[in-house]
């Protein structure tokens, strides 16, 4: 039925980590939000703001990095609505979250309208090409997987070590991570407490812009309405899987990479519907049967009276 | 005076809310507005197309309530789940098993009369909704597992396998889209204006909404329902099951929303048609919101966000004006209703710069 | 002795009322100043215009002889002005050592030496003797050492002023000594200490000087506690006389109504109640001290149903309950829970619909399709709360704009009016003025001499043994004594209460 020779493992792995990209930028965006103590239910909204805004942007200035750039400020642009609501406003996150999401998947279409007379889809822009210089590929087994990466794949690893790096060893990251367990204890030793929480929630903007991008810049190198798909709310389901650490987010996004890569062995065996419903189902197993014991910070969703 | 105050409290928290969700919605308009002015489009224009055929035929009235309707089941769901916090996003695909059931039942439960089968083939659908529905809850209720995200999920499996089946082993033959048999003529729905898509589903989710808004304000479930939903631990401690009413709720709820799905069937299409739905289940969010979760008020919030809805129909035949404006406007509405005291602070602004305006009218006068 | 804070006619108005009426307020340096008054007399609002938290009126505020003007707390920290809230303002999934430098880190290019912060806290510690692990996570620690942690927080911070809130609420007897061993010791290096209490013994004990506010205004700020009694201090803080401590003995104790018998409940591998036993009889009040978090929590969950237990037994009046806490009540086992606001009152609802929370079932609320019946529950509400003299305009009035004496006034006489067999009361007047203390105490009495059993669990040693007829004392899971009041002094009731050892190091 289906053959495993190297070939086909190499290709299997090399699609497994394209596919864990978005999924592990947006979920490490995810986790500085939750450490700060603001819910990421936003994340697919502001991945899908990425995925438009970075392709718009790649089209206006022709050049992609260009284009990541806008990616990553929209990404943060529809944070801050987000933010607004539930910090300044003190909405429930789960509800301004699903705002900035309804927010995206309703202007994203409106603006292809607009912006390229086509609905549906973009027009194709520049991307970015592989990173596969021959020193690499010459790797064996390795090489020809990591020779099918671009650029923002290695930019996703170095972000995970940063992230990680910021949030338990730094001054300001120890600060955030007071503020999303106890905002009146971190009040009460003079922290600004809703700045930690902006700055959570632009950081998990900018991480999920960039894991958008990625998605439309990065691959197709154009944007398809809906492109995201549920990989922002599969990201918060990674993120309480990977107890809101950036390296148990880059575990649980390779887990559900893989199953994800595994989607185009079976597409020619099965149905596209019920090939494509894996990721869905196997996101509702986890939830329900793999998260026991995960504790979020204590203080998500507190606000403190000023 | 403080009595006096108080003993009306009941009805300003009504007016109160009431005047938030209005003013939500014409900021949402104007914001809107702003939008189509600022892309290069009359916003007057816009409005009138929109407004105007809702206004100025029977026809046209009947379409706008004919839109409404579904957006009233998914809008009572949403609502009354929120009534023990919890937040159903999963109408969308609740609606697609209620219709999906509902076609099973109008193609292949044939010989009834239509007394039978219109009511047999709702149930099921009901039921469908309501199953699916009651999973998620009994997964929130039992491993704290997060409804929203559960939900949404299961939307996509919801309308991936219910594209399958209709693509594939319930496909009739000849057929080029993906859609199920045609249902028996026993189980369509009454028009109510001859020559509209308007049924009696109008007056089906009319008596639903009054039915469970009698059962929140009158009944021992609803007194349950409401302390479980504001305070859990003190229901528990008053000897109510909350884990038993949150999730009978949520069922409830997906219940309802299956029942739009089945008048989208029985009323609309006659048929599962596959992505029938235009955002029924997401816009049941702004409508619920508007209506400041009251069930009942969910028909007129359901009616204002129908004219728009309808109004795209002129919108996109007389003008190029994009008809996504109306999806950013319905979300608009949500953010603006979820947050009263941004809109009495905008309130304010205005009324700052009227006041201002009149201050400087009378020292104006008086210098003179 | 040198003056180091004086504020001067401070006056604080919030809508509607006076809290603060021209106060006068100063601290010596190295001395220890009591704050008394009732709840509400205004301590704390004085305290927050001290430390920044909310502005006054009108009136000025002097430090070191200089005009300040705090407009957040961070200000008078960076002065040396320090708060430990009666609350702790700890983060339970940090270490005692990031609790403390939080905010205040050592390290350099933004990152945190870890190894200079372990070391320095190592030694605040060793200087103070307070007998903590800097590397334990804080979720693990007792409460008095939680409170520890809280002062190491303001040492560490270099405060010179410390004001403690509250400061013995939560703690034993035992744990109260330490915390006064550990004042006097920051006395000693210089620091002035002002508590904000209502309790006279502690502050008779501890004090240098004590000032009274009452009801927004300075009664005294000059009073030696050497030369006054309990009896004059109660008297100046109340401006009446009091006299919570009396004792009304019960004089009718009948058979046994609540027969409990081998009690165990596991939690996280842990047995919180290990085979309790206990009768309680009608007509009279059984109490239950011990330090929180020693499986009263548990105790009272499951003796109310809301719990599944590992073993237990619990016949009332003779016939075995089982079941969950829908069953209990109905049965005539009433519960007046811990905590009014999370479980006992929808804060959100109305006077009337919490009147019959939990009783909202019984035919005079409900036909029997379910429907509620309006006007019945209209007028109970309405009897009730004149009955019980809750304060409100009417029953249509939100839980949420009552005072916390009228909220518990609110659960006590759903409970009470429904002739209960038997009652179990957990921290009545908890944060309750004592106006409306006296009152829930009389009215426990009457219930009492009615004929009900009441099984009353109290942090406060004073109010179980005012008003208990017999006396328990649990400790980790189990019962350790059993005691008419007055048998045992405070001190070894607090010895049985902790298991028998202290926790800090002697002088």
């Amino acid at each position: 039925m289906i053959d495993f020779d190297t070939g086909l493992v190499i290709s299997i792995l090399a699609s497994t980590l394209r596919r864990t990209v978005p999924l592990l930028l947006a979920a490490t965006g995810g986790a500085f939000s939750m450490r700060s103590g603001v819910i990421d239910l936003g994340l697919e909204g502001m991945m899908l703001a990425g995925s438009f805004f970075s392709v718009m942007g790649a089209w206006m200035t022709g050049s992609p990095w260009m284009g990541l750039l806008f990616g990553v400020v929209f990404g943060i642009v529809f944070s801050m609505l987000h933010a607004v609501m539930h910090i300044n406003y003190k909405v429930n996150g789960s509800i301004s979250g699903m705002a900035v999401n309804l927010l995206a998947a309703a202007m994203t279409p409106l603006l292809l309208t607009i912006v390229y007379g086509l609905s549906g889809k973009s027009e194709i822009v520049t991307s970015f090409s592989n990173f596969d210089p021959d020193w690499l590929m010459g790797i064996p087994f390795l090489g020809p997987i990591l020779g099918s990466q671009n650029v923002i794949f290695f930019i996703a690893m170095a972000l995970v070590i940063i992230s990680w790096i910021f949030m338990f060893k730094t001054t300001l990251g120890l600060r955030m991570r007071m503020v999303g367990e106890n905002p009146h204890a971190a009040s009460a030793v003079g922290l600004n407490v809703k700045a930690y929480k902006y700055f959570g929630v632009a950081m998990s903007g900018a991480l999920a812009g960039l894991g958008g991008a990625y998605l439309s810049l990065g691959q197709m190198g154009m944007f398809v309405k809906d492109m995201t798909a549920g990989r922002g709310y599969i990201a918060v389901v990674i993120n309480a899987f990977g107890r809101y650490n950036p390296f148990g987010a880059l575990a649980g996004s390779a887990f559900f990479g893989f199953f994800d890569a595994l989607q185009t062995i079976f597409q020619s065996v099965f149905p596209s519907q019920l090939v494509m419903m894996t990721p869905y189902v196997v996101t509702i197993l986890v939830i329900v049967f793999g998260l026991k014991g995960g504790r979020s910070p204590a203080g998500t969703g507190k606000h403190v009276e000023e | 005076m403080r009595l006096d105050n108080l003993k009306s409290s009941k009805y300003s928290n009504m007016r109160s809310s009431v005047v938030n969700s209005f003013f939500a919605l014409v900021f949402s308009l104007v914001l809107g507005a702003v939008f189509i002015w600022v892309t290069g489009y009359s916003p007057f224009e816009t409005y009138k197309a929109i407004f105007g055929l809702s206004f100025s035929t029977i026809k046209g009235f009947a379409l706008t309530l004919s839109q409404a309707t579904p957006l009233m089941f998914t809008g009572i769901a949403f609502a009354l789940a929120y009534k023990v916090k919890m937040i159903n996003t999963g109408a969308e695909g609740q609606l697609y098993a209620g219709a999906m059931a509902a076609a099973l039942v109008g193609a292949y439960v044939t010989n009834l009369p239509g007394i039978v089968h219109i009511p047999l083939a709702l149930l099921v659908a009901f039921i469908a909704g309501g199953i699916i529905a009651g999973l998620v809850a009994i997964a929130r209720v039992y491993t704290g597992a997060s409804e929203i995200i559960l939900t949404l999920m299961l939307n996509n499996v919801i309308i991936l396998f219910t594209s399958y089946l209709a693509n594939g082993p319930l496909k009739p033959e000849g057929s080029g889209v993906g859609q199920t048999e045609r249902i028996a003529d026993s189980a369509r729905l009454m028009r109510l204006v001859p020559q509209t898509q308007l049924t009696i589903a109008l007056l089906i989710v009319i008596a639903v909404a009054i039915i469970i808004q009698f059962m929140l304000d009158r009944t021992v479930f609803g007194y349950e329902l409401k302390v479980t939903g504001n305070n859990r631990r003190a229901a528990e401690v008053a000897g109510i099951n909350v884990s038993k009413i949150s999730i009978l709720t949520f069922a409830l709820s997906g219940a309802i929303a299956g029942m739009g799905g089945a008048a989208m069937v029985l009323g609309v299409n006659y048929r599962f048609i596959e992505g029938f739905s235009s955002g029924y289940g997401f816009a049941g969010i702004s409508i619920a919101a508007l209506a400041a979760y009251s069930p009942f008020g969910v028909i007129p919030a359901a009616f204002l966000i129908g004219i728009l809805r309808a109004g795209t129909i002129t919108l996109s035949r007389t003008t190029s004006i994009p008809i996504e404006f109306v999806d950013v406007i319905q979300v608009l509405v949500i953010i603006f209703v979820a947050a009263p005291t941004m809109i009495r602070q905008i309130l304010n602004i205005f009324k700052r710069i009227t006041g201002k305006k009149k201050k400087n009218e009378i020292a104006g006068g008086e210098v003179q | 002795m040198v003056e180091i804070v004086r504020m001067e006619k401070i006056t604080k108005i919030y809508p509607g009322t006076v809290a603060l009426d021209k106060v006068d307020f100063f601290l010596n340096e190295g001395e220890i100043l009591s704050l008394l008054g009732e709840n509400g007399a205004g301590k704390s609002t004085l305290m927050k215009i001290l430390y920044g938290l909310t502005d006054p009126t009108s009136g000025d505020v002097y430090y070191h002889g200089e005009k300040i003007n705090f407009r957040r707390p961070v200000d008078a920290i960076e002065k040396g002005i320090c708060m430990v809230h009666q609350h702790f303002m700890l983060v339970p999934a940090f270490t005692v050592t990031e609790n403390i430098i939080a905010g205040s880190e050592p390290g350099k290019n933004g990152f945190v030496d870890m190894r200079r912060a372990r070391k320095e806290v190592r030694d605040l510690i060793s200087q103070f003797k307070f007998n903590i692990d800097p590397d334990t996570k804080v979720e693990n620690l007792s409460v008095g050492e939680q409170q520890r942690v809280e002062i190491l927080k303001v040492l560490y911070r270099k405060a010179d002023v410390i004001i403690l809130d509250e400061p013995t609420a939560v703690l034993t007897p035992q744990e109260v000594d330490d915390l006064f061993v550990i004042l006097r010791r920051l006395r000693a290096e210089g620091k002035s200490i002002t508590i904000i209490t209502h309790k006279l013994k502690e502050t008779i004990a501890l004090a240098d000087r004590v000032m009274i506010l009452r009801d927004g205004k300075l009664i005294r700020d000059d009073v030696d506690p050497s030369k006054v009694s309990t009896n004059q201090l109660s008297e100046m803080m109340v401006g009446r006389e009091v006299d919570l401590q009396e004792r009304r003995p019960a004089k009718n104790i009948g058979d046994v109504s609540l027969h409990v018998e081998g009690l165990t409940v596991e939690e996280d591998g842990k047995k919180k109640v290990n085979n309790v036993s206990l009768d309680v009889k009608a007509g009279e009040i059984l109490g239950i001290a011990g330090v929180e978090g020693n499986g009263q929590t548990q105790l009272i969950e499951a003796l109310t149903g809301l719990r599944r237990v590992d073993s237990m037994e619990l016949l009332l009046n003779g016939e075995k309950i089982t079941g969950a806490s829908d069953g209990f009540l109905r049965a005539g086992i009433a519960h007046v829970p811990e905590d009014r606001l999370s479980m006992g009152l929808v804060k959100e609802m109305s006077i009337k619909e919490n009147m019959i929370l939990g009783y909202h079932r019984e035919d005079d609320c409900c036909d029997r399709r379910g429907v509620l019946k309006r006007k019945e529950i209209n007028d109970k509400g309405n009897r009730l709360k004149d009955q019980f003299l809750v304060k409100a305009p009417n029953v249509d009035a939100k839980i949420d704009e009552l005072s916390g004496g009228n909220q518990q006034k609110v659960v006590i006489a759903r409970a009470f009016s429904h002739n209960p067999k038997a009652i179990i009361i957990a921290h009545p007047t908890r944060g309750v003025d004592i106006g409306a203390m006296e009152y829930i105490h009389q009215q426990m009495i009457e219930l009492r001499d009615k004929g009900a059993a009441i099984l009353l669990i109290s942090a406060d040693l004073d109010e179980v043994k005012t008003l208990s007829d017999r006396l328990l004392i649990m400790f980790e899971g189990e019962i350790v004594s059993e005691t008419m009041p007055g048998e045992l002094t405070d001190i070894e009731m607090g010895l049985l209460m902790t298991g028998g050892h202290s926790m800090i190091e002697g002088e």
